[in-house]
């Protein structure tokens, strides 16, 4: 017994040497991180310097001797390359520095499964590793988590001073747009540009079964309820009521998504849930306590209760809600403008017959109609402290701002970009795409320094509205997306812009606030327990309001006077 | 010393195991300082704030935190038991599977659910459950039960992921009692024949008793377990609709840390476990070793 205890006392002794030699071990690497931090400290002081004493002429459309950018790629597994290329070195990088004088450093890449370039940048966040010059980022927290480093500079100043005026133009579409990335009223990031709307909703209905039935397509709720009914209960391809599903939604995770959510059913009662909305008096309210949400949840009890939607609803995601209108048993889906080139592309193939067509958000019994809107941004540009000639990423950008974003008929790259890779030309001249180009096409907006290289949020829409007249694709744009979309996409678009005022976007787009970061989590929880369990019948609707009263005093009001504050300093 | 001379070769044999264990599970315990930090990556562990217990309190500050390890608990109690009883009872009765061939293929199937993820399990439980049209539904129809919607209702909920976890895993801990009867001493049963017991009898007065302590065995070590109720089982199955009786710690953990990137929240909440579960494995260990002499060190 005593041996045994004593040999206890070893183990626990042996226990502690090896703690103290591990705390040793690791108090030693955060010296050594101190230590490296100061050289790099020394080499901006002086790329300071080195910038003021030429400020003078900076900005160069080539630069000559050239000059580089460092940059990491996290790269599409989808993105394919041709004639022994990879993404450091490729036809893009070498007409950078061909025609701008601008050499493409890549510190390093990662193909970009599982969020591997998240998780890649935020290894060589954390461990201290030489931070590129420039870094397109499409993950919010890890931008906010980029810009709280301090490594990377404010940019608002460069922006002003170099970007050239269609740059300028596309930016000001919404000035909303810098909201993200501002910091003590510094811009602390360049927003990229993405094409507009392309999250907001429109219905998608069944055309050949309104046809059968007689039916137009719906102008209000009512209407919609009318034709749900028909749809159950007078099926025309002859379903049994229970095997349809007139209404295609689900909301496992949240009331607001990206397709197949009942956002629109809160819009026609005056909200928008799971989001930050401007009221009239011009501060912002969290969506889903707004009273409008009330006659929503009782709209969607009683649809569930005559069959009108999915019964486990409850325990659909967005690509669970596709499944019955791929499968031909569904009536109608919410979703986006593009959904006709998928998923609904694919219901053809199990239903003949199945037409979908695009109807405009039916309104509620005040006359009121709503839907989420989208941003135009999707990622943001980060410029290094220590970048030399941050103006030469402006020389890049408004080449391509000026070249690529809306060609002019009969412009450089009105056809394609570069020969060989996304468009090809015949013996004759006539251009060639896609699978006719010798050897395939590449992606080769994937290969610009900035991702997708420079998109003007309304050019994408102005075209689809122009097909949707029956004009002929003469530009570029217009030739992609009649190439490339869904037949009925144009269409879709025109019925979304018949509606341009009825987008409720999400105003709040800061950092999180302290109570958000403690608080959000379980205010969301009773958010979708309460909706549910209405929507369920479990409780009764006035769980509603029990609701409101917990969300305030559980942290919610404190919240929302966070966010006012927080827009008050946007304004 | 002179021992030492002997037996050094050993020593070295098992050095390099020992600096595995010291680079692989001592050196990361130095992350524990998270829970009392403010961690944040970039600024590391020198630089991020010190807060104390900031992290423990926020954890028993949420409203539904006692709600929360509440469902954790009754949910991997339940486990726990039903892993113990199902596979005890399962070993037995294949036991007296004689014929060689069919013993080993049941084993074998029922082991096979042991290598299936929750994710595609979840995926097809869905679908099986479902309320409109689900296999399971549509037999209980048949004998007049009307529909149940197993992944919607609380206390179904609960019933489904026990029952779901005992299927797929009863398979797998059977096997460690298959391994304690086949080390049951054969003149046990020949003397027992010989004074005439039945089967049953054989059963109750030896193959119960030799099995005893192998489960307390089991039994000890799987109470470390109870406040894992299983992440990824419950995070492929729940829904706002069960969130009352069905949101376990580390979902609560996953949706609040993980997916906020708050690290230090989220291995405070992890050493609060850790603790809980050790207390539990020493008291365990204790009472194994009164009532089963059962001893690892």
């Amino acid at each position: 017994m005593k041996a045994r205890l004593y040999k206890g006392w070893m183990l626990a002794l042996v226990i502690a040497l090896v703690t103290v030699v591990v705390s040793a071990c690791s108090g030693n690497d955060g010296n050594k991180e101190e230590g490296s931090a100061s050289p790099s400290a020394t080499s901006s002081a002086s790329a300071a310097e080195s910038a003021s004493s030429e400020s003078e002429s900076a900005y160069k459309d080539k630069y000559d001797p050239p000059i580089e950018i460092s940059t990491v790629w996290g790269v599409d597994p989808a993105l394919k390359f041709k004639n022994g290329e990879t993404i450091e070195n490729n036809i893009a990088t070498k007409w950078a520095l061909d025609t701008l004088g601008i050499k493409i450093n890549s510190l390093w890449s990662v193909t970009d499964t599982n969020n591997a370039f998240v998780t890649k940048m935020r290894l060589s966040m954390s461990s201290g590793q030489e931070m590129p010059d420039v870094v397109t980022i499409g993950d919010v927290q890890l931008a906010q988590d980029l810009i709280e480093t301090g490594m990377f500079r404010e940019v608002g100043s460069l922006f002003d001073q170099y970007a050239n005026d269609k740059w300028k133009q596309a930016m000001e579409l919404d000035p909303g747009v810098w909201n993200p990335y501002i910091r003590n009223g510094e811009k602390m990031g360049i927003p990229v540009l993405d094409y507009a709307y392309n999250h907001d909703y429109l219905l998608w209905i069944r055309q050949d079964w309104l046809d059968k039935l007689n039916l137009e397509g719906p102008k209000t709720l009512a209407d919609l309820e009318t034709i749900m009914d028909a749809f159950r209960n007078q099926n025309p391809d002859g379903l049994a009521p229970d095997k349809v599903v007139p209404l295609s939604i689900g909301f496992k995770t949240t009331m607001n998504s990206w397709m197949g959510d009942p956002s629109w059913v809160f819009g026609a009662f005056g909200t928008v849930p799971g989001q930050w909305n401007e009221t009239p008096d011009g501060s912002l309210e969290w969506g889903s306590v707004n009273a409008g949400a009330k006659q929503a949840l009782d709209t969607l009890k009683q649809w569930r209760d005559k069959g009108y939607i999915p019964a486990e609803a409850a325990l659909w995601d967005e690509n669970k809600t596709a499944e019955p209108a791929v499968a031909g048993t569904a009536g109608i889906i919410p979703g986006p403008y593009w959904m006709s080139g998928w998923p609904l592309v694919d219901t053809a193939k199990n239903v003949p017959t199945a037409v979908w067509k695009p109807y405009a958000i039916p309104t509620g019994p005040d006359g009121k109609a709503g839907r989420h809107g989208t941003y135009f941004t999707t990622a943001v540009t980060l410029i290094n402290k220590d970048m030399k000639k941050p103006e030469a990423l402006f020389t890049y950008q408004n080449y391509l701002f000026d070249h690529l974003a809306d060609p002019a008929i009969g412009s450089e790259w009105d056809l394609g970009v570069f020969k060989g890779y996304d468009y090809d030309l015949d013996a004759s001249g006539n251009p060639l795409y896609l699978e006719k180009i010798p050897g395939g096409d590449v992606n080769i907006n994937r290969y610009w320094l900035v991702r997708d290289g420079a998109r003007i949020p309304d050019a994408q829409m102005k075209s689809l509205l122009a097909l949707a007249d029956g004009k002929e694709p003469e530009t570029r744009l217009e030739k992609e997306v009649k190439n490339n979309y869904g037949t009925e996409t144009p269409a879709a678009a025109k019925v979304l812009l018949s509606q341009p005022d009825i987008s409720f976007k999400n105003k709040f787009t800061g950092p999180a606030t302290a109570t958000m970061q403690s608080k959000q989590d379980y205010l969301k929880k009773i958010e979708l327990q309460a909706f549910n369990e209405i929507i369920y019948g479990k409780k009764g609707l006035d769980e509603f309001d029990k609701f409101v009263a917990s969300w305030n005093s559980s942290g919610g009001e404190q919240m929302t006077k966070e966010v006012n504050e927080w827009y008050a300093t946007t304004k | 010393m002179s021992h030492f001379k002997r037996s050094w070769p050993f020593h070295l044999m098992v050095l390099p195991a020992l600096v595995f264990l010291v680079v692989f599970n001592y050196l990361p315990m130095a992350g524990i300082t998270m829970a009392f930090m403010d961690y944040k990556p970039w600024l590391g562990f020198d630089g991020s704030a010190w807060i104390g217990l900031d992290h423990f309190r926020a954890l028993f500050d949420r409203e539904d935190s006692i709600q929360v390890i509440w469902n954790t608990l009754v949910i991997a109690v339940f486990k726990i038991a039903f892993n113990l009883i199902v596979p005890f009872t399962f070993a037995i009765l294949l036991n007296e599977v004689r014929q060689r061939f069919l013993n080993r293929s049941i084993q074998t199937l029922v082991y096979l659910p042991h290598f299936l993820s929750w994710v595609i399990l979840g995926g097809i439980l869905v679908n099986f459950l479902s309320t409109d049209g689900g296999f399971v539904n549509r037999i209980l129809g048949v004998v007049g039960i009307g529909p149940i919607f197993f992944l919607g209702d609380g206390d179904w909920f609960r019933f489904t992921v026990v029952v779901s976890e005992v299927w797929k895993e009863f398979g797998y801990s059977t096997i460690v009692f298959l391994a304690a009867l086949a080390n049951i001493n054969p003149a046990l049963y020949e003397a027992a024949e010989v004074d005439g017991a039945s089967r049953w009898k054989q059963t109750r007065h030896i193959t119960i008793p030799s099995l005893i302590p192998m489960a307390i065995v089991v039994g000890t070590l799987s109470l470390g377990n109870i406040l894992n109720a299983g992440f990824d089982q419950i995070f492929n199955l729940y829904n706002s609709l069960v969130y009352e009786k069905g949101d376990i710690i580390d979902t609560f953990v996953y949706r609040t840390a993980i997916v906020e990137g708050d690290f230090g929240f989220a291995t405070a909440v992890g050493l609060f476990k850790s603790v809980i579960s050790m207390i539990l494995i020493i008291v365990s260990y204790r009472l194994a070793y009164k009532l089963a002499n059962y001893r690892v060190f």
